[in-house]
């Protein structure tokens, strides 16, 4: 789910397991700990015409 | 003979990042409100308590390069979070508890406080939450 960044949060590359009532916003914006998750696609647009 | 402690070296934690190094005092105050109880035919007042008004002062030194304190703090203020305090960095044991307020708010950050000649410090409270002490 987070991967640690920086060694004041734990080990770097380490998986991060917060516990509940731990700000992870905070530790991504401060650069401790990075988000996992991956970019979800945005759906294609496909152009398509009307046949007549 | 009374054995004193004297802590040189505690170990703080402000939402899970370890701040020790920037810290300079640290006091973790355990607090309930007293409720008086006295009634008709006690001699003396008597107090019961009330809810529970939990405070963690400490000054840190201020610095704002990458993964130190303003980094850790800038996004807390005005939120709730959680932190442990314990007398060493060693791991929780019975000679060696944690003190943690979980849910404490921290109310104000002073960004920036100057002086000349001094390293550049701040002083942080982060009031209320929930109260735990943990020996394992």
């Amino acid at each position: 789910m987070f991967t640690i960044i920086s060694p004041r949060v734990g080990t770097p590359g380490d998986k991060f397991e917060p516990s509940e009532d731990i700000n992870t916003e905070a530790l991504i914006e401060g650069g401790f700990i990075k988000s996992d998750k991956t970019p979800t696609k945005s759906a294609k647009t496909v152009e398509t015409s009307l046949e007549e | 003979m009374a054995i004193s402690t004297y802590l040189s070296n505690p170990s703080l934690t402000v939402n899970a990042v370890d701040l020790s190094d920037q810290c300079t005092s640290a006091t973790l105050t355990v607090k309930y409100d007293a409720l008086e109880s006295s009634a008709f035919g006690n001699s003396s007042r008597s107090y019961v308590a009330g809810l529970g008004d939990h405070e963690l002062v400490c000054e840190l030194f201020m610095s704002y390069a990458a993964s130190e304190t303003y980094a850790t703090l800038a996004a807390l203020v005005g939120t709730q979070t959680t932190v442990v305090m314990k007398p060493t960095s060693s791991a929780v044991g019975a000679t060696n508890p944690s003190f943690t307020l979980t849910g404490t708010y921290l109310e104000a950050l002073p960004v920036i406080d100057a002086s000349l000649g001094e390293l550049s410090s701040i002083s942080l409270t982060f009031k209320g939450g929930t109260y735990a002490a943990a020996v394992a």
